[in-house]
């Protein structure tokens, strides 16, 4: 009996597990199903205001009535329209028939977004949806579709069944304890009624639960029950660590924040330079000039960059009848002690550790102390550790009456490391403190001796996504392969065979770490013409030209006109031509131009998604289903896709005798992907270019040339 | 293009595919096929029938649907083709000596005139005289014979119900007047204007009356005649009437059937004239009129037989030989009295002039609106073929063989004209030069080749096989009217697409040899001035016809496209370990640089002073100054910004947030008592001048936050954050955490 109890038991447990398990699942379906619902509306909200918006706009205009023909007018060619009734009461009515005037169709469009620019995108290692291939699903398209499946790790939504998330897991185990309490109970007293009372109970439960606060692990029943059912989340053991850690968190004991609070706000604090400025430092692009850009996934932070000019002045004159210069040359007379302290504080501000053996990316969580070490030439004043506000109060108050916030205090240290001693621009700065108060912290805080920094603790990672890992360079590179460029990062030595430019065949550009004199840097050009022949070295080496190279050419200035003298310098400006889209004379729909342009003149960029070649594999297949690809080989590492994102040239169709031609070019260190005129272009004409040349086997999208080459 | 009308025997038709030829003009089937194997055997002949039909038939049946909606609804007018100018019969003649000051003089006159006639109402009709030549001179003043008995009557068409064969006709009868025949009318002020028999018709009757709706009204005059032998006047009148437009359209012979010959000896004549036709519109307006007046048949004619001829739109001018010698009936026309219709009607022009403009138009009306318009059939084709030959000697009998080239220009038929009509639309092109030109141009299904005969011309005829059959107007207009098919009433104004073309192709001598076949194949066609633009194009978000005021706007092709700065905005939201500020201003400076696109390090100045005047109000209005002042310090450490940059931006920013919180100090003057928030805030907290002590700029800003939660959503949301304090803040982000990671062991 006890051994077919403890069956029952089991089999109970697990039929309790997956009831539970389904209730919360329910419950999380219908949450989800409301979100969804949610999000739903307020996007029609949205749109139809929109449409209002639109609407107000078209009622304005004025709009060329339609003449109708009145009764008066020919009635001939015009039908008579009735309708009778079966009952004599009604009389049949009869009105003249309009005909409406047909419309052609136009050619079938997935949607898309606009861009002008690429947008790099992670592979996706989820199908996000199965694609739909038409109602009918042939036999061949089944098989496709494993291959296809088989390709990702999974479809989305896909493994629900068995999917157990953290939360749910959690909420599981609540769950399911309640159980075992009341079992517990149960056992303890066996004859107590299940009917009387349980829900009672259980709230009572819950709520002695809920005011203890911290609470015992559950029955390990449970556990193993959820093990049971769920084979692969580990074993008994295992779940009840997971559950530990995820009782964890919940606790009093909370994990310091991430960021540096504000320092706008009422909570600013005092910190490190580099704290206050981690955020800035880490996610602004130094080549989009954007924070978290879309093009590039690392960006390098600032102190591993040279500074080209010492541009740091002192402040000869004193800015004012206060002003700490005037200070400091009575303290200078009148005391050697001052002197001194001076002395003491200069030595600091200019003797920076030597170079630092690895400056890595920020990514890597780099200490404060190695990103300080690595300023080494910019001569950057070792900025003071953190001061607890409270810490130098006594000291301050020695000297000087003067309250620092820790906003200030932080904004000091900051504009310590960029002013060094200029403390009237400092005072300036800062705003709410007077150059000699500025003074008078930079000295305390010199003689502050520094604490040592905690590895780590105050330099959380900025990584908010996961960043795939660019797929390794391949040192095999023949002649007519194009990698993509990487700023290279070597500080210990110079632009050599090591050099992951001078492999991949790439000049190092202004982005590099390496030396401004590096061997492998690009010259730029000095072109007084329009640097659109070979005689330009920007053009031989398809680049175009550097806006802070070529310092000649015009590609440097007119910033605020089109017209420009430098010729080479298109894509990065987007002087694109003015395209229109319309049903295509070849198939679906075309790409035609507003202006004429002449030949070799450029017309667009290829813009789209920047993706992997292997995301372009796995794309590339579906896309080959849908006998429509926007896929363009970009170089080695990359390919351009517009499937999802484009602009307007993505319509242009294929053609053997096209009027546009490709090219792939370097733009300021990116490589991008230029449409220009192979001809003269009339205004109007749709434009072709051969898709062969960019893309390996165009050929499989352009059904009839396909045909013909297989014949 | 004038309303020509033809009758199925008139020679008008295009070329006779199914009827086969026509006695008039047509040449049938003088075709090589026919002449090699006319006994072989008939298949092979209606083989090369049917072939010949595959080929013409359709694009056949289309040049004569368009023919037929040109004449109802014209888009252009022959006329003002160049090479059709001499149908022109305007000319710009006046124009060199019109003044701008007759333009007043002009419009005053017009307005003086009108004013009279809008008093108008009744119509009164003054008669002169019976002029007819056979008949003696008036100077027998004892006479009777001197004069003629009048009978005016109204003649009402109305409209067909639906039992009526015919429409139904009413004649009133509005009096009998005696005229004077053939008075002498050279001694001009002999007879005074009253004297003359005058009648008039009461405005009433114009007014629609009875059950039966009114179409059209007309005067009858019926002159009778004592005694007049009828032989003499018989062949004139019925010949040359037909040409006897340019006075009165209502001067074709025509007969009532009810009316009959009275007695012996009194010949009567008829003539009609509409008043209103069926428009309602106007078509006697005052002035002196002369009415050639038609004697009363006898013998009646069937309906089906009815025919009428084609004008020949000032190609012959008629001879005035019937108003020479009659029989004609002068009357003056003049409207009394207040009328509804008549306030607008144009005033009467001299004589002369009214024949081409109103007799095209009124014509087929006032036929319609006679019951029984007939002219005897024999006499009528009897005119016909006279005047076609007639039309034909002049040009020496000019020959136009056409030559259809059918079955890869294997096999051909030839058909042969007589006159320079285009057999497709049967306008008259009246040159050669001029046909060829029509053919070529509104044919072009069609290639037309011209080889210089000896009877006139040959035109080899064959199919187009590039006709390129795609919509050449205005695409606007397939998309922006949707209006209803065949709706159209008349000619409908285009959407305008507005190209100022500037060209002037050289335009060569006309001379037929351009139509010459070419020898080196494809001529060099001349490009179209306006290329390009001839489709519909789409927006491209949305494949909405772009519209023609569109055009010009390069739209969906921003730098930043909402969607964009909607992803960066959120992306950047997404950061667990960036504060608000931070975040904020980064968003920022995001949309700013994406609005201005910058490219090179070198713009990098330039681009924060300008994000400085542009979101300096922003900046300072939502306590972000000390964030932008580590952005730009952060700008500088990439090498991008100089210092003076960041001088210059922050001395910008510290002028603007002077100037908030000077106003702020004059709101919280009036705000005071009220709003004990702002008067917190609007302490001078970023003074350079002022030491406030730490908790008090503390709770300073802390208030400012509160104050601002309504203006950004963000900055609420950092507000809850902070109001809950540093704790929650970190819930949050917990909570985004714990939800990267899964249960994955």
């Amino acid at each position: 009996w006890a051994k077919s109890g403890i069956k029952y038991r089991d089999g109970m447990w697990r039929r309790r597990v997956k009831s539970e398990y389904m209730r919360l699942r329910q419950l999380k379906r219908l949450k989800k199903a409301e979100e969804v619902k949610n999000l739903f509306m307020s996007n029609r909200q949205k749109i139809e205001e929109q449409t209002n918006l639109l609407n107000s706009d078209w009622s304005k205009l004025r709009i060329q009535s339609i003449p109708l023909s009145t009764s008066s007018g020919p009635l001939s060619g015009k039908k008579m329209c009735t309708v009778e009734f079966g009952f004599p009461s009604f009389k049949p009515q009869a009105i003249a028939m309009r005909p409406l005037s047909t419309v052609a169709g136009i050619p079938f469009m997935y949607s898309w977004s606009p861009l002008q620019h690429n947008f790099m995108v992670e592979d996706e290692t989820f199908l996000h949806n199965i694609p739909y291939m038409g109602d009918e699903v042939l036999e061949q398209d089944e098989a496709f579709l494993e291959e296809l499946i088989d390709n990702y790790d999974g479809v989305h939504g896909d493994r629900e069944g068995g999917f157990i998330s953290d939360e749910i897991f959690k909420e599981l185990v609540e769950a399911l304890s309640q159980y075992s309490d009341h079992e517990e109970e149960e056992e303890d007293d066996a004859a107590a009624t299940e009917a009387v009372g349980k829900k009672e109970e259980e709230r009572v439960m819950r709520r002695t639960r809920d005011l203890s606060g911290s609470k015992k692990i559950p029955n390990e029943k449970i556990f193993t029950a959820i093990a049971s059912m769920f084979p692969y989340k580990g074993t008994t053991e295992e779940l009840k660590e997971k559950y530990r850690d995820l009782l964890e968190p919940p606790s009093p004991v909370k994990l310091p924040p991430l960021c540096t609070p504000n320092l706008d706000g009422p909570f600013a604090k005092s910190v490190q330079r580099e704290q206050s400025l981690h955020s800035f430092h880490t996610l602004f692009c130094r080549r989009c000039f954007k924070y978290d850009c879309f093009l590039h996934p690392f960006h390098a932070t600032p102190n591993v960059y040279k500074r080209k000019t010492k541009e740091i002045r002192m402040e000869t004159e004193p800015c004012g009848v206060d002003c700490f210069l005037l200070q400091v040359y009575q303290n200078m007379l009148r005391s050697q002690r001052s002197r001194r302290r001076r002395r003491q504080q200069r030595p600091t501000s200019s003797s920076c550790p030597g170079p630092s053996g690895s400056t890595e990316e920020s990514k890597e969580g780099d200490s404060d102390h190695e990103t300080t070490s690595s300023s080494e030439g910019n001569s950057r004043c070792q900025t003071p550790t953190k001061l607890r506000p409270g810490d130098d109060d006594g000291e301050q108050q020695a000297c000087c009456v003067v309250q620092w916030s820790g906003a200030e205090e932080s904004l000091f240290r900051v504009l310590h490391g960029t002013y060094f001693n200029n403390f009237c621009s400092i005072a300036r700065l800062i705003g709410t403190k007077n150059c000699k108060e500025v003074y008078e912290f930079a000295v305390n805080e010199a003689l502050i001796h520094r604490v040592p920094l905690e590895d780590g603790g105050i330099s959380p990672q900025k990584k908010k996504r996961k960043h795939r890992a660019l797929s390794s360079v391949a040192p095999d590179n023949s002649s007519n392969q194009v990698y993509n460029y990487q700023p290279c990062d070597h500080p210990d030595h110079p632009c050599d065979s090591s050099c992951p430019c001078v492999m991949t065949q790439n000049f190092c550009e202004k982005f590099c770490q390496c030396e401004h004199e590096c061997q492998n840097r690009f010259p730029g050009c000095r072109c007084k013409t329009q640097c659109n022949t070979k005689q330009c070295p920007c053009y031989l080496a398809v680049r175009e030209c550097d806006p802070d190279l070529c310092m000649t050419c015009g590609a440097a200035d007119h910033w605020d006109s089109k017209v420009v003298s430098c010729k080479n310098c298109s894509i990065q400006r987007g002087l694109k031509k003015h395209l229109l889209l319309a049903p295509s004379d070849v198939a679906g729909w075309g790409t035609f131009i507003k202006e004429p342009v002449q030949k070799n003149e450029f017309i667009s960029e290829y813009c789209g998604e920047l993706i992997s070649q292997d995301e372009a594999d796995r794309r590339g297949r579906i896309y080959d289903k849908y006998m429509s690809s926007f896929l363009f080989n970009l170089n080695n590492d990359f390919v351009v896709d517009a499937t999802r994102k484009g602009n307007k040239i993505r319509f242009a169709n294929h053609s053997v005798n096209p009027n546009c031609y490709a090219k792939v070019v370097m733009v300021n260190g990116d490589h991008r992907i230029g449409i220009f005129a192979k001809r003269a272009i009339l205004q109007g004409e749709e434009l072709f270019f051969d898709y062969r040349y960019s893309q390996a086997d165009a050929l499989k999208y352009v059904g009839i040339e396909r045909e013909v080459d297989m014949t | 293009m004038a309303p020509h009308k033809h009758s199925s025997s008139a020679g008008g038709h295009p070329v006779g595919f199914s009827s086969g030829g026509k006695a008039n003009g047509l040449y049938q089937p003088s075709s090589t096929a026919m002449a090699a194997a006319k006994k072989p055997n008939m298949q092979l002949i209606q083989a090369d029938h049917e072939l010949f039909l595959q080929a013409f038939e359709k694009p056949t049946q289309i040049y004569r649907f368009l023919r037929t909606r040109n004449l109802i609804a014209p888009i252009f007018l022959h006329r003002t083709l160049t090479y059709m100018s001499h149908r022109n019969s305007r000319n710009n003649a006046k124009r060199k000596t019109s003044k701008v000051d007759n333009l007043l003089f002009k419009v005053e006159k017009t307005r003086g005139e009108q004013d009279t006639q809008s008093l108008a109402s009744n119509l009164q009709l003054t008669f002169t005289g019976f002029f007819h030549k056979a008949g003696k001179p008036s100077q027998d003043s004892e006479n009777e014979q001197n004069s003629v008995s009048l009978e005016v009557l109204l003649v009402k068409v109305c409209h067909k119900k639906r039992k009526d064969v015919s429409c139904p006709v009413k004649q009133v009868p509005t009096g009998k007047k005696q005229v004077p025949l053939n008075p002498d009318t050279s001694s001009g002020g002999q007879a005074k204007p009253g004297s003359f028999p005058s009648l008039l018709v009461p405005s009433s009757e114009f007014e629609p009356s009875n059950s039966h709706m009114v179409k059209s009204y007309s005067l009858l005059f019926r002159v009778s005649r004592p005694g007049f032998p009828r032989t003499q006047i018989n062949g004139l009148a019925n010949g040359d009437s037909h040409h006897g437009r340019d006075f009165t359209e209502e001067a074709v012979n025509r007969k009532r059937r009810g009316s009959s010959v009275r007695e012996e000896g009194e010949t009567t004549f008829v003539a009609q004239m509409t008043v209103f036709d069926k428009n309602r519109r106007l078509q006697l307006l005052d002035g002196e009129y002369e009415v050639s007046m038609q004697e009363m048949e006898e013998c009646p004619v069937s309906k089906k037989r009815a025919t009428w001829e084609t004008i020949l739109d000032g190609k012959r001018l008629p001879p005035f030989e019937s108003f020479s010698q009659g029989p004609t009936l002068q009357f003056t026309l003049r409207w009394t009295g207040d009328s509804p219709e008549h306030s607008t009607a144009p005033v009467a022009k001299p004589l002369a002039t009214r024949n081409s403009e109103t007799n095209q138009d009124t014509r087929p009306v006032t036929l319609r609106a006679t019951p029984a318009p007939t002219v005897k059939e024999s006499i009528n084709t009897d005119t016909q073929t006279r005047r076609e030959h007639i039309l034909a000697e002049p040009r020496q009998k000019l020959r136009i063989f056409y030559q259809f080239q059918y079955n890869n220009n294997t096999r051909q038929q030839t058909e042969a004209r007589d006159d320079l009509h285009c057999p497709w639309c049967t306008l008259n092109c009246r040159k050669l030069y001029s046909l060829l030109k029509h053919l070529k141009l509104s044919h072009s299904r069609f290639i037309f080749n011209y080889v210089p005969h000896p009877k006139g011309a040959k035109i080899e005829v064959s199919i187009n096989e590039c006709y390129d059959g795609s919509y050449a107007g205005n695409p606007q207009d397939i998309h922006s009217q949707p209006g209803f098919a065949f709706s159209r009433n008349g000619p409908v104004k285009r959407t305008a697409v507005t190209h100022v073309l500037v060209c002037r192709p050289r335009r060569t001598k006309p001379s037929l040899s351009e139509f010459l076949e070419s020898e080196d194949g494809d001529r060099e066609q001349p490009r179209t001035y306006i290329s390009g633009h001839n489709r519909l194009y789409f927006h491209s978000d949305c494949c909405i016809p772009l519209r023609p005021q569109e055009m010009e706007v390069d739209s969906e092709d921003e730098r930043d496209p909402d969607w964009l700065k909607e992803k960066t905005v959120k992306q950047i939201e997404e950061f667990t370990d960036v504060n608000e500020g931070e975040k904020e201003i980064m968003k920022l400076w995001n949309l700013h640089i994406m609005k201005r696109g910058f490219i090179a390090d070198n713009q990098m100045n330039a681009a924060c002073l300008a994000f400085a005047e542009h979101h300096g109000a922003h900046i300072v209005k939502h306590n972000l100054c000390r964030n932008f002042l580590l952005h730009l310090i952060s700008m500088h450490d990439f090498n991008l910004i100089s210092t003076l940059t960041i001088d210059q931006a922050m001395a910008q920013l510290r002028l603007l947030q002077n100037q908030t919180n000077k106003d702020r100090e004059d709101e919280e003057d009036e705000e005071e008592e009220e709003d004990w928030e702002t008067a917190v805030e609007s302490q001078p907290e970023l003074d350079p001048d002022h030491d406030p002590d730490p908790s008090e700029y503390r709770s300073c800003s802390d208030e400012t936050n509160i104050v601002e939660n309504g203006n950004h959503q963000h900055q609420q949301q950092q507000d809850e954050e902070e109001e809950e304090g540093g704790a929650t803040g970190t819930g949050r982000m917990k909570q985004k955490l714990s939800t990267r990671g899964s249960v994955q062991v």
